[in-house]
């Protein structure tokens, strides 16, 4: 795990290219325990939402880009996460994700980096981004 | 001057920047060498008024203008140059009033509007355009939007070149990391919002990267 005295402002976290396959997405509602049937995995419910087709659930995604952080800073590292859904996640596409330090602070003892995430598709499509608090030890 | 004519603070619901940390990272951009000298804020579907970014600006010296992105039923458009006037004439909040009557009353009150991302898939200008409609009024465009995905630039610069219209550039940041990343570089320089509008009738400009800028090398 890195040290907070080994990052500068402009470090990437990532890049990470990961695909929800639909057995993924099946997985993830059976274990979430989604009502069926949903737009996450069938395809006529997506197409009544108005969906081209299944998508992923926000809050499967959002599991993607918070293990990007803790892959990184360690288990318990990541204190916040605050998301902008902008568009619906499709099944099946790579998904990149990826993240920028802005900030490095010390606040209650503990030593923050902030930074910018998102999540985007092989044409450059922003799926998602917002920014996360994740703490580090020093040396 | 390189001007980021298009960007997002916390001001607009889907934006996670505030305008401190957009000054910040601009001196992170300074230290790498690009030349980045302010921004406009073009908040979602708003103005505001009452927001005074002065200090700001006077601490890491960058100029910070504020505008809009209004959406309009043929696309969003930027408003450079807003005022009382122009917010009393035109429902800023809503998103189905005629683009070309929101040029026109821009310019009865010394602003300036023009279309934001015209090649964007579905709400960009072209769309439009190819739908059969007429837009007169439309000189400049965002020739470079920095949220762009694969094609819209693109589509952008075609229109430019079939319509011999004007481009500018934006980055179009909601996070803090992506100011700077399209900007539009100013033969005048610029102080205030309405220096801004006279810059841009003046068409002496270009839109650039911010690769383009490395080292403070200007075109103009």
């Amino acid at each position: 795990m890195p040290y907070y005295d080994e990052i500068e402002l402009g470090d990437e976290i990532g890049p990470v290219e990961k695909v929800a396959t639909d057995d993924d997405v099946v997985n993830f509602c059976d274990i979430w325990g989604a009502p069926k049937p949903n737009r996450f995995t069938d395809a006529d419910t997506a197409a009544k939402s108005g969906m081209k087709g299944t998508i992923v659930p926000g809050i499967m995604t959002m599991a993607m880009m918070a293990q990007l952080l803790t892959d990184w800073g360690g288990p318990g590292s990541l204190k916040d996460l605050d998301l902008v859904f902008r568009q619906p996640v499709p099944h099946n596409r790579p998904l990149t994700m990826a993240a920028t330090i802005t900030d490095l602070r010390e606040e209650d003892g503990q030593n923050l980096v902030e930074c910018d995430i998102l999540m985007t598709g092989t044409e450059g499509e922003r799926y998602i981004g917002g920014k996360a608090i994740v703490a580090l030890e020093g040396r | 001057m390189y001007l980021d004519m298009h960007s997002h603070s916390v001001s607009s619901d889907d934006s996670r920047a505030t305008v401190e940390q957009y000054v910040k990272w601009i001196q992170v951009l300074r230290k790498r060498g690009h030349q980045v000298d302010g921004i406009v804020l073009t908040e979602h579907r708003k103005f505001d008024f009452d927001k005074d970014y002065s200090a700001l600006a006077d601490q890491y010296n960058v100029l910070i203008i504020k505008g809009s992105e209004l959406d309009t039923r043929y696309g969003h458009f930027l408003v450079y140059g807003v005022s009382q006037g122009l917010t009393r004439a035109i429902d800023f909040a809503d998103t189905r009033m005629d683009a070309r009557a929101l040029m026109q009353a821009a310019r009865q009150h010394d602003a300036i509007a023009l279309p934001a991302h015209p090649g964007r898939f579905g709400i960009g200008l072209t769309d439009y355009i190819a739908q059969g409609e007429t837009f007169e009024d439309v000189e400049i465009v965002e020739r470079f939007n920095g949220g762009s995905r694969q094609g819209e630039n693109e589509r952008a610069d075609e229109l430019c070149e079939s319509h011999n219209l004007l481009g500018i550039g934006g980055s179009d940041a909601h996070l803090t990391s992506h100011i700077g990343t399209c900007m539009t570089n100013f033969k005048a320089g610029i102080k205030n919002a309405n220096d801004l509008v006279d810059a841009l009738l003046s068409k002496e400009f270009q839109p650039v990267w911010l690769e383009d800028t490395l080292d403070g090398s200007s075109q103009a």
